[in-house]
């Protein structure tokens, strides 16, 4: 049971600074990220301290960047930065699926086009899925088929991904014969 | 959706704005309504005298929910392709005429956050369209409008004097436009719209990839661009017909000219409809709609803008 390669899916590349911006602010959902910026181009570094990093001092690679709690924490940040900034600016992202999206619609609020925004895919696969029948988001979600945290269905995980949710489609698997659910198989790590 | 089809209208009133610039309105032939157009849309006008045709495109400058008459201005213009003098000089209030369903390929952006419109001359037009939709969203936005000093008040009048966020500039000679003031410093989401002269179009665009700008925020309205250039020989490969395109005539003109109805839908290389396919010859590409890499190819031509390198063109037609 699969409907992978889904024409709407996204695709990802690695990250190279627009020349063609005057500034750029790069934000990432983890230390570890990978951005190199051209020789004489100034980029601003975002991002979330790992878990057990919080409090103590700043990994070197990350250089005068700014350190956040969570992602949550980055994009309230981020939504408030925009909201001042000016014409010129490029922003990188680099992180999981439903980070990339969260940042480019905070992005896309702020008036940011898609030639403005560059995504860059890293970290874990897991997949946040958004229950079409109650409309719960269930996170880190690395099976195939997932019991919906808000509902209780048996969903099934497509391979749909919604830009505007930043999540992937859970639907009933079982709506014909109640009960009737295949094993969850181990997909997305 | 692109609507087919003509609407018969007839002339209902002629208007002389300053000396070179007539507004036409036209009312539906026999009563009724037009359709609604969008901001920014342009009909394509057929003018019959004795022995030419033209299609001309025009910016609506009627608000879109506009609907028991259009209304397009026009320049008299010393170099004309005989359009602007037809209608300055043939055309009477009564007169019946031919338009074109109302196409955009113009259109405000629906993200933008401000919008910046900057225009010059007679390219004004399309923005009067613009502006009361603009308002009634109670979108930011600011105007730009570039004349020569003696044509101030005309555009002013136009525009509204007393509207807010419109200005009007006189570009005297020499004096060239401080685009860079205009657009520096704007906020994220910030999109501008051009249209007027090719040097102006070209000025805004590059001031603003200048300053950090993307493609996609940049708008530019370009019909009316077709230029001449060296004669050359068309010849239609389904037919065997061969056609000569002069000096002062567009491809496009020529095919219509011999009876050839030919696709055209902006007349100026933006919208992709007149494209046909090229069979032999060096096309000299003038259009906005085939990539760097197509033109290269030379397998399609933009008929309403583009000519040709070569002493003869074969197009698969």
């Amino acid at each position: 049971m699969s409907d992978q390669f889904i024409k709407s899916r996204p695709v990802y590349q690695s990250l190279a600074v627009d020349s063609s911006g005057l500034r750029h602010l790069l934000v990432s959902d983890s230390p570890a990220f990978s951005f190199a910026a051209l020789p004489g181009q100034e980029a601003e570094i975002w991002f979330v301290a790992a878990p057990d990093q919080e409090g103590r001092t700043r990994p070197p690679e990350a250089g005068g960047g700014r350190c956040f709690r969570s992602p949550r924490h980055l994009i309230d940040r981020l939504d408030h930065r925009l909201a001042r900034e000016r014409m010129g600016l490029r922003l990188y992202a680099s992180g999981t699926e439903d980070f990339l999206w969260d940042v480019f619609n905070t992005a896309q609020r702020a008036g940011m086009n898609k030639q403005e925004i560059f995504q860059c895919h890293s970290g874990t696969k897991a997949r946040r899925v958004a229950c079409v029948h109650c409309r719960t988001f269930n996170h880190a979600v690395t099976t195939t088929i997932v019991r919906c945290e808000g509902c209780g269905a048996n969903l099934f995980v497509r391979d749909h991904f919604s830009r505007r949710l930043s999540a992937f489609m859970g639907v009933k698997v079982d709506a014909e014969v109640a009960g009737d659910v295949p094993p969850a198989e181990q997909a997305y790590s | 959706m692109i609507v087919e089809g003509k609407l018969s209208a007839r002339v209902a009133e002629i208007e002389l704005l300053n000396p070179t610039l007539k507004r036409f309105r036209f009312v539906p032939e026999g009563g009724g309504t037009f359709p609604t157009s969008p901001p920014g849309a342009h009909v394509l006008v057929t003018l019959r005298d004795t022995d030419r045709v033209w299609q001309n495109a025009y910016s609506l400058v009627t608000p879109p929910d506009q609907r028991d008459h259009y209304a397009i201005i026009v320049r008299r213009v010393v170099e004309s392709r005989g359009g602007s003098h037809f209608l300055h000089d043939m055309l009477k209030a009564g007169d019946a005429v031919e338009l074109g369903v109302p196409a955009s390929l113009f259109p405000i952006a629906s993200r933008a956050r401000k919008h910046i419109l900057i225009s010059g001359g007679i390219g004004v037009t399309p923005f009067l369209s613009y502006l009361p939709v603009l308002a009634l969203r109670g979108a930011n936005y600011e105007l730009h409008q570039f004349c020569a000093g003696d044509e101030v008040e005309t555009f002013r009048d136009l525009l509204g004097t007393d509207a807010a966020g419109v200005h009007v500039h006189s570009a005297g000679l020499g004096a060239r436009p401080d685009l860079a003031a205009l657009l520096a410093d704007q906020p994220l989401g910030t999109h501008v719209y051009t249209c007027g002269p090719e040097g102006l179009m070209d000025a805004v665009e590059e001031t603003a990839r200048g300053l950090g700008w993307t493609p996609h925020a940049i708008h530019r309205e370009s019909f009316g661009g077709a230029k001449g250039g060296e004669p050359f020989v068309v010849t239609l490969a389904r037919s065997g017909r061969s056609i000569e395109v002069g000096a002062s005539q567009t491809l496009l003109e020529a095919l219509e000219g011999a009876g050839i109805e030919a696709p055209c839908l902006c007349r100026g290389g933006a919208c992709g409809v007149c494209l046909l396919p090229v069979v032999e010859g060096l096309p000299d590409h003038r259009d906005h709609v085939l990539s760097d890499a197509e033109k290269s190819e030379g397998r399609l031509i933009a008929t309403c803008v583009s000519r040709a390198r070569s002493e003869t063109l074969v197009l698969d037609f």
